[in-house]
């Protein structure tokens, strides 16, 4: 009876034990990293930031692309330009990709019919933070405080 | 040189090993050379890769399309375009089929071995501990009898038990297609043209699954055999795995987070899934040998 209740006990002390070690190894395994991931890296520079803002001039970028890209074969009316073609739709979203740093997602290409829907995607911009950080940053009333630590 | 030349010709005599077996063409080795010097500095501008499907689709609908990137550099994601079957890459979320065959997957197997002893298989208690009338204690016919302290159990587990169930093979079919689907419009499925690596580096590889936004698990899926140096990199890290086009299944793609998949697991995919869509009733299961299955034999 008596060893039955402290067996279990020395048990939870010994994986208790076990846990411990590999958090710390676990830390100091995490702690290298991150030190060799702050050093300026010129083979592996920081992901891309997801948020978009549409740029000014974003309808003549576009309309010139276009015509770069379809050539003499633009319709009147350059927005019809139809993205049956994979080539020529591969060619046009490559290129638009490149220069504005937004990418077409897969799941919206395939509704990328014509330049018009090209149009309309890179119209809508794009917000990486969440409404919690919008909020922090955002002017708040006096009496609203908001404390978010990261 | 000779030493890099020898590797060069090591391979290409694997990769044309590997493509004897499969029916996909075998790729050129002298194009592996350049590659490998280049492989630093932005890859060399060449002509885009563009698939189209190889099983016709029908009229109305249209198919859908997916980016082809390579792991080459970790921005070298617009290779190419590919266009995937809509009737495997966008067909309705049906979440019920998803549950439904995640948790056959997971109940199919399972043989539960909890067994514990009845009054009948408790040693002892075969004697009536008391006169049934007169002591003042409580009548009890046996020692054993569940009622008692040591006694057996009355409705407990009893032996092996089996929780073995089959789904049809349509569900599992439309369970592999939505999830795919789901994968797809969630933005977390990618199309990579091959699955070769300048490394077998595991940091590198986390560092493009990073820079590329993968999310926090990869599931990497390709035909036959894997090259040596993504196989060497995956082999140490938990979040990425590795996984044959035959081995894809719902669990693991809801289990991880992104899935990455090469265009000859695309077309293996497409080929398969569809073939369900027009096949007939079986007469005879198809576990037996038949002469008209899809891939091979």
């Amino acid at each position: 009876m008596s060893l039955g209740k402290e067996t279990p006990q020395r048990l939870r002390m010994c994986f208790g034990a076990s846990r411990k070690e590999e958090r710390e190894v676990e830390a100091d395994g995490a702690v290298p990293e991150k030190e060799e991931r702050s050093k300026p890296n010129l083979m592996h520079p920081p992901p891309r930031r997801r948020s978009y803002v549409p740029p000014e001039n974003l309808q003549s970028c576009l309309e010139s692309h276009v015509r770069e890209v379809f050539g003499p074969s633009v319709p009147e009316d350059w927005q019809q330009a139809p993205l049956q073609d994979k080539r020529l739709k591969h060619r046009l979203l490559a290129r638009l990709a490149t220069e504005l740093g937004h990418t077409v997602p897969n799941s919206q290409l395939h509704r990328m019919r014509c330049a018009g829907d090209v149009l309309g995607f890179y119209r809508t911009p794009v917000k990486d933070s969440t409404k919690i950080d919008e909020l922090t940053a955002a002017e708040l009333p006096p009496n609203l405080k908001i404390i978010w630590q990261q | 040189m000779i030493r890099a030349g020898a590797a060069a010709l090591r391979a290409w005599s694997r990769g044309r090993g590997w493509a004897a077996l499969s029916t996909a063409p075998p790729a050129p080795p002298a194009v592996l050379e350049p590659r490998k010097g280049l492989s630093p500095e932005e890859p060399p501008v060449a002509s885009p890769v563009l698939r189209s499907c190889s099983v016709p689709v029908p009229s109305p609908l249209s198919p859908v399309q997916a980016w082809v990137g390579s792991l080459r550099h970790p921005q070298d994601t617009l290779r190419g375009l590919a266009d995937l079957h809509p009737d495997v890459f966008a067909v309705t979320p049906r979440l019920d089929i998803l549950h439904t065959v995640a948790t056959w997957q997971k109940n199919f197997r399972r043989i539960s071995y909890a067994r514990v002893r009845t009054r009948a298989e408790v040693r002892g208690g075969g004697r009536k501990p008391w006169r049934q009338k007169g002591s003042g204690r409580a009548r009890h016919g046996s020692v054993r009898s569940p009622l008692w302290r040591g006694g057996g159990i009355a409705h407990g587990p009893r032996g092996p038990t089996s929780y073995f169930y089959m789904v049809p093979m349509r569900v599992r079919v439309l369970g592999l297609k939505v999830a795919l689907s789901v994968k797809l419009m969630q933005d977390e499925l990618h199309v990579v043209e091959s699955l070769e690596l300048p490394s077998s580096d595991p940091q590198e590889l986390l560092e493009l699954a990073r820079a590329r936004h993968w999310g926090h698990s990869v599931l990497l899926v390709d035909t036959n055999e894997f090259p040596e140096n993504i196989s060497a990199a995956a082999e140490g890290l938990k979040s990425i795995t590795l996984i044959p086009a035959l081995g894809l299944n719902v669990h693991s793609l809801l289990k991880h987070q992104t899935l990455v998949l090469t265009l000859d697991a695309v077309a293996f995919l497409e080929q398969r899934l569809l073939w369900h869509d027009s096949r007939y009733s079986p007469l005879v299961p198809f576990s037996l040998p038949h002469r008209d299955l899809p891939g091979a034999a």
